[in-house]
């Protein structure tokens, strides 16, 4: 695999970060390069969350990158915080719940892409697999972890939760299908608008 | 002492927690520190291992009480680190000049961010003129300038030996990038490499009698007599400037036919080293030259890099304003390459940045 950059933004307490982590861990378990670092401005403290990955099968070099492949948004202010990342390459992803003026959205992007990750996770899973959704889709659309190295590294990083609820396990893996299948429809039906 | 790591093992880790690993696989005794991001997870991990493993930690008032609580356990025999940043890295000039004074074998971990002043707390490469030439001495400092966390793991460990063999104090400089960012590296127990690690003495309370079974030690950070201090500094400079073939560490690449040498340390060597190989690729001659200590510097070496490349340009990248750029002149005084600078102060350099800027000047 070639060298392959992801921004994930949102809100604090989204899980940006959280899954920024975990599929750093799935690639580098599976004896991948990867480097994963957050955005750690004193804006932490209630701003817009960012987290930086790169995966690659050779060493990576710069730990920041200016224009990413995937840029997922998760709230309306992180689309705005985020659009600069997007180059003629770049797959832009934001929920399709947001109202967003159209000077808002990134000026150049390869397609921008509005997934149903909020509604699909208040009414049909949980909200607190949002970030999972979001998750599922990244690797629908950049194939950095395989969907089992992924399952393997929620089971790592949350089995002591699922042992204490069980349905939690089912929940999430639902959670990560259901993203995974958004993404992918998102990038063949057309769903996704072109600039 | 007992091994802390065991086999050797693959980690996947931020380079914070990798200082505080390598301290303890180090056999470091104590750390002593104040709170500054991004350095504070040095003072996390490790006051989190270090009960485990029968070490200490204190947390003092502020950083020149870290600092010279440092120089105080070094000279108990202790093997004693200290990390901190910016601001902080700035009030632990005074203790670190003691240490210069008084040749004490103390490790300290920066972790670089913005300035001047409070600057931000993320990233920079603006601390390279404090840390090699801070205080009101003459730099008699060992500066590891690191890119990767196996690098910070392994310098780390090397520069305690190399603390408590010269009796200079050590510097490991990162910066935030390499503090918060998580990447790969093998984590492992000196020993098992074959590293010896040196064992810490104490500097003051020995036995014997002075001038029956031992001379006196003379620790000392003020002289009555310009003529005495005159004495002990040029004989420190004669004792540092005789290490300097031991203790210089570089890394050079594609430098035999380049016209143009790329210059750069710490994190951004990274980059460089990308942008070399793009540029290599399209047919540009592109050479490579980073110095790993910032000092001594590798001066004689990059002189010869110059030399037998023929090369008629560096391009100086770093994330300051000319800190390495005015580091290197100083040490290369008297080539004639021309110097070309990229000068980012506080922001990441990528590859592509270092690729524009060569096209443009050559």
């Amino acid at each position: 695999m070639s060298l392959v950059r992801i921004a994930l933004a949102g809100e604090g307490g989204q899980g940006v970060q959280a899954i920024a982590e975990i599929m750093a861990e799935a690639a580098y378990e599976n004896n991948q390069q990867a480097l994963y670092i957050p955005n750690f401005g004193l804006e932490q403290r209630g701003g817009v969350s960012i987290a930086f990955i790169q995966f690659s099968d050779s060493r990576i070099g710069a730990p920041k990158f200016q224009k990413a492949d995937i840029v997922v948004a998760l709230s309306e202010r992180a689309v705005a915080r985020t659009k600069d990342y997007s180059g003629p390459e770049t797959l832009f992803v934001y929920d399709s719940s947001f109202n967003i003026a159209p000077e808002d959205f990134p000026k150049v992007a390869r397609k921008i892409i509005g997934i149903p990750a909020i509604d699909t996770s208040n009414e049909v899973l949980h909200p607190r697999v949002f970030n999972i959704i979001i998750m599922g889709a990244v690797i629908g659309m950049s194939h950095v972890v395989s969907f089992e190295d992924a399952k393997k590294a929620l089971e790592h990083k949350l089995g002591y939760k699922f042992v204490q609820d069980p349905k939690l396990r089912e929940l999430n893996y639902r959670a990560l299908e259901m993203g995974k299948e958004m993404a992918e429809k998102a990038l063949q039906e057309g769903v996704a608008q072109s600039v | 002492m007992p091994k802390v790591i065991g086999e050797a093992k693959k980690s996947f880790m931020t380079g914070n927690e990798t200082a505080a690993w390598a301290c303890l696989a180090a056999g470091a005794d104590m750390m002593f520190g104040y709170p500054i991001t991004p350095q504070n997870e040095i003072m996390h991990y490790w006051t989190r291992l270090a009960p485990r493993y029968g070490r200490g930690f204190l947390q003092t008032e502020d950083e020149l009480s870290a600092g010279f609580t440092v120089c105080g356990a070094v000279q108990s025999g202790k093997k004693a680190f200290t990390a901190t940043a910016g601001p902080g890295n700035v009030l632990m000039q005074e203790p670190f000049g003691m240490a210069e004074a008084m040749r004490l074998p103390l490790l300290a971990i920066i972790q670089q961010r913005g300035g001047p002043s409070s600057g931000t707390v993320v990233y920079s490469q603006q601390e390279v003129t404090l840390t090699t030439f801070g205080g009101n001495g003459e730099g008699m400092r060992i500066v590891y300038s690191t890119a990767t966390h196996q690098e910070i793991y392994d310098y780390i460990i090397k520069g305690f030996n190399t603390a408590w063999q010269y009796r200079f104090p050590v510097f490991i400089l990162g910066d935030g990038y390499q503090a918060k960012m998580r990447e790969p590296l093998e984590i492992y127990d000196p020993e098992d490499r074959g590293i010896e690690m040196l064992k810490p003495y104490p500097l003051i309370g020995l036995e014997g009698e002075i001038g029956q079974s031992r001379e006196p030690q003379h620790l000392c950070n003020i002289y009555s007599l310009e003529e005495e201090l005159y004495e002990v500094v040029m004989k420190m400079a004669a004792e540092y400037e005789s290490l300097q073939d031991s203790l210089v560490e570089y890394d050079e690449k594609n430098c035999d036919d380049a016209d143009i040498i790329i210059l750069s340390h710490g994190v951004v060597s990274r980059a460089a080293e990308d942008a070399m190989k793009i540029l290599r690729t399209q047919g540009i001659k592109a050479g490579y030259f980073r110095p790993i200590t910032l000092r001594p510097y590798p001066q004689q070496q990059l002189r010869n890099a110059i030399a037998k490349s023929g090369a008629k340009i560096i391009l100086c990248a770093e994330s300051a304003y000319g800190q390495l750029d005015r580091l290197t002149k100083q040490e290369i005084y008297g080539e004639t390459i021309k110097m070309e600078n990229l000068f980012m102060p506080g922001v990441g350099i990528i590859d592509y940045d270092i690729v524009d800027k060569v096209k443009s000047v050559i």
